[in-house]
């Protein structure tokens, strides 16, 4: 071969090169689609039901995608266990949900794209231990992450460990963070479902409220598809169409279902199914705990408290409300979850409430709390008709409930909500966000042609 | 001591390049499937309609790899190859601009076939070989980061890719070759692609991934003669 033969040869090698490097590529790339169901026409309607965090996002997504739908919601605000409290301080205060845990979720990619302002929650946490105020304790109490715990309650396990009853309420304030009593939650399912947690361990504080930044980038483009007061009473599925009644009498039909409701409110079975869900499902939520929640925010003059102390005997775990927020009031939440929760239920009224837990404040910090005392506001969530309690929990004997109760039934019913997140995602925004629209997702693939 | 050292050093590698038969560097364009990498990008797409810009798929890169063959007499002969090969997608939106990187490193042996009496010019490798790969997401240009680690996502497996090539003599001992490729990993054990794409684990994919690609590239040859 000649110099210019060569020459010649090589300039044609490269352009071949180049050529079959773009022609495949140009095909190829056209015949693999960047989202899911991109070419999806689903012309049947969906009805959700739950206007949560879970329901919401099954909405915006069934909207993004021109699929008809509707949510019934059985109370008169949207948001579920989410909610806002204004008048009380002078900065909004999340009633409900109001941790961001962890930045690796679709919600912190939703923080970023929409420059939402938010605070790492870096508080430590103090104890209330042994009738005084430690910022350590003798043992470490969080002992409830790793592999192969056994089958037992939190408190149990805690015995086995070597934690004596001096740790019992700071283990409670472990739990509560579960919405659990240590005494019912298992510590070995709940570390075996947070296997696959991934979003994260840092808490975020919103400056405005977790609830505005659903309210405004999920909720607002799909109000008009939100039907409020509609609690639904039954569901019938026995036919193609499914028909949903709810407590007005007012009829709904629907191809395919979402129920994204709280679990409390499928283990006592106030929703009606026509057919009766199959044995193994309602024995799925059976399994489940829910416990009772509470969250008192308590206005005072001055901060005398600290940022998060756990191990009281009335609330095992109260935090400074105010970090991350803009504000120049004193708002200590105390964060009641189970038991305590319950306990408190019952003294029957906000004051009662308010007074245990001042009493128990005063013990802890010297008699400042009923000197400083402004004001309070009670929400109690065991209390709300369509919620029932804070969130779900993994008990003894869990198994496999989670991945059952979150199973499609007849290709018509598909459930969402934080208990439903199989992902270890459960007990949070990001985990019913996620369950929302994994349901949708289940919807179009058992559509598709 | 360091004049020692200096002294093996240099001669260590006379003595590889002398007892090679060839060496070899490639530059090549990868196409690249593996429908759980896939499924993890269209859910993350799916699933963010908040995003208007979708994030691409993680299909075309590029892939460059140095191969030592040793020198025999058979027209079956054999070698080491490492490979790295790199993709990227990356989507801007308003306040967010999203990139995966997505890195393979791969060590091989190669076996090296040709036959100058019935195919002149032509020849083909084998490569079996470990990969390794890495997932890194950035935001905005910076690496994401989150409880102060960068979010990442290690994979490993066995890969086995089959080459075809055709010399071009440039001067004496130096050739140039075109060549395809064909590569399949079948067993890609990576349990946290989920969790860095679409943030979820155990969602939508297995814990592992496989991998079939395709190259066309260009590769430079330094070759002894028979007779060297």
């Amino acid at each position: 071969m000649t110099v210019v033969e060569r020459r010649h040869f090589i300039k044609q090698s490269t352009l071949l090169s180049i050529g079959g490097i773009l022609i495949p590529s140009l095909f190829l790339s056209s015949c693999r689609k960047e989202t899911l169901f991109e070419d999806a026409n689903y012309e049947g309607k969906v009805i959700i039901i739950g206007a949560g965090a879970a329901g919401l996002y099954a909405g915006f997504i069934l909207k993004s995608m021109g699929i008809d739908f509707e949510i019934l919601e059985a109370s008169g605000t949207i948001g579920g266990r989410m909610g806002k409290l204004t008048g009380f301080a002078d900065y909004t205060i999340d009633a409900g949900a109001q941790w961001l845990h962890g930045q690796n979720s679709i919600l912190g990619d939703l923080v970023k794209a929409k420059s939402v302002k938010t605070t790492v929650d870096d508080a430590g946490i103090s104890y209330w231990f042994n009738n005084q105020i430690v910022d350590t304790l003798p043992q470490d109490a969080f002992i409830f992450e790793g592999e192969n715990l056994p089958d037992i309650s939190f408190k149990e396990y805690a015995h086995q460990k070597g934690l004596g009853s001096e740790y019992d309420y700071i283990v409670e304030g472990i739990a509560g963070d579960q919405g659990a009593s240590a005494s019912l939650l298992s510590a070995y399912w709940n570390s075996k479902e947070e296997e696959n947690w991934v979003s994260g361990d840092e808490d975020f504080k919103f400056e405005k409220s977790y609830f505005d930044v659903i309210e405004e980038h999920i909720a607002q483009p799909i109000l008009s598809n939100i039907k409020l007061n509609s609690p639904v009473q039954s569901i019938n599925y026995s036919a193609d169409k499914i028909t949903i009644v709810d407590i007005n009498n007012n009829t709904f039909v629907a191809d395919k279902v979402i129920v994204a409701v709280p679990i409390s409110i499928l283990k006592l079975n106030e929703i009606t199914f026509t057919p009766i869900l199959p044995a193994e499902k309602t024995e799925a939520f059976s399994k489940f705990g829910m416990g009772a929640g509470m969250k008192v925010f308590l206005k005072f003059t001055t901060k005398f408290y600290k940022d998060e102390l756990f191990g009281g005997a009335i609330c095992a775990a109260y935090a400074d409300d105010t970090i991350g927020k803009i504000t120049t009031d004193n708002v200590l939440l105390a964060f009641v979850m189970g038991d305590q929760a319950s306990n408190l239920h019952s003294l029957g009224n906000d004051a009662a409430i308010t007074n245990a837990l001042l009493q128990e404040l005063d013990t802890i910090y010297n008699g400042q709390a009923s000197a400083a005392y402004i004001s309070s506001t009670v929400f109690d969530y065991t209390d709300k008709p369509y919620i029932k309690g804070a969130y779900s929990y993994s008990t003894i004997g869990m198994g496999n409930a989670r991945q059952i109760a979150a199973a499609t039934i007849d290709k018509k019913l598909y459930f969402a909500g934080e208990a439903m997140n199989t992902n270890g995602h459960h007990q949070t925004v990001h985990g019913a966000v996620e369950s929302g629209y994994k349901a949708v997702i289940d919807i179009l693939n058992d559509v598709k042609k | 001591m360091n004049s020692k050292i200096v002294f093996y050093f240099f001669a260590s590698l006379i003595s590889i390049y002398s007892s090679a038969q060839e060496w070899k560097a490639d530059v090549s364009y990868k196409y690249m499937y593996s429908s759980q990498l896939d499924k993890s990008i269209q859910t993350y797409n799916f699933s963010r309609p908040l995003l208007t810009e979708k994030q691409p798929l993680l299909m075309n890169g590029i892939n460059t790899s140095i191969s030592y063959i040793f020198k025999n007499e058979r027209n079956l002969k054999h070698g080491l190859n490492v490979n790295y090969a790199y993709f990227r997608s990356s989507a801007e939106n308003e306040n967010f601009n999203n990139t995966f990187n997505l890195h393979f490193l791969n060590l091989g042996y190669i076996l090296h076939y040709e036959n100058a009496e019935k195919w002149k010019g032509l020849y083909s490798d084998l490569i079996i070989s470990a990969t390794s790969s890495v997932i890194l997401r950035k935001i905005n240009g910076e690496p994401f980061v989150y409880d102060e680690t960068r979010s990442k996502a290690f994979g490993i497996g066995g890969d086995v890719q089959l080459k075809f090539g055709t010399y071009i003599n440039l001067k004496n001992k130096s050739y140039i070759s075109p060549f395809i490729s064909l590569s399949y990993t079948p067993y890609l054990f990576s349990p946290n692609n989920e969790a860095v794409i679409n943030q979820t684990k155990g969602l939508i994919t297995n814990n592992w991934s496989s991998i079939v690609s395709g190259q066309i590239g260009l590769a430079f040859h330094i070759r002894q003669q028979e007779n060297d």
